[in-house]
């Protein structure tokens, strides 16, 4: 009942995986760093071409609908609309391959 | 002319197939590798694509793949202060 013979689930069922339901501080951290990087990227894109006279559709886009790391909302960067869950939220880092992805705009009114 | 420095940082692995194709076509094969192409809106588009997965900074010249190498070599630790074929060590 106790120590390694405790019935727990991974124990008693093999493989279980649980993603907490809310981001660590250090999460929340790197997350931002992440985010920040993709506008540093943005902006380095848009200077390169700005300096030619260029532009791109995908990085004009990309400007447009897209906020900034400093320009969003901490409820935007850490959790995003689910409309299956409590509140209609859930956190971010539910997102399959979340470290890779960008999600940054939820639908209106949530 | 002016190019832009993309380096793979983020691995492709589990990404969809389009950016997968995209990662190919700029020529990162696998992390941490660096290629050089031309500030051109069809380069921008295709960095969009995968842009969670780079670093990209503007240069004004191209390294070659065995210059990028040469860059990466740890220094040999130690000097040859008088070489015995001067024109060797000068090349």
């Amino acid at each position: 009942m106790f120590g390694f013979l405790r019935p727990t689930q991974p124990l008693s069922g093999g493989l279980l995986w649980k993603i907490p339901w809310r981001m660590s501080s250090m999460q929340k951290y790197r997350h931002r760093q992440r985010l920040r990087r993709v506008d540093r990227l943005v902006e380095c894109v848009d200077n390169a071409l700005a300096k030619q006279g260029m532009t791109a559709a995908a990085v004009e886009r990309w400007k447009m609908e897209m906020p900034t790391e400093a320009e969003m909302e901490p409820r935007d960067k850490y959790t995003l609309f689910d409309r299956n869950a409590k509140k209609y939220r859930k956190g971010v880092h539910k997102v399959p391959k979340w470290t890779r992805v960008s999600q940054r705009v939820n639908p209106p009114g949530y | 002319m002016s190019f832009f420095k993309i380096t793979l940082i983020r691995s492709g692995i589990g990404m969809t197939e389009r950016q997968n194709g995209v990662l190919k076509s700029l020529g990162l094969r696998k992390r941490m590798k660096t290629v050089y192409h031309p500030v051109t809106p069809q380069t921008a588009g295709m960095i969009m694509k995968v842009k969670e997965l780079l670093t990209v900074s503007e240069v004004d010249t191209p390294l070659t793949q065995k210059e990028i190498h040469e860059k990466r070599r740890p220094p040999k630790g130690f000097i040859v202060e008088n070489p015995l074929r001067p024109e060797a060590t000068a090349e």
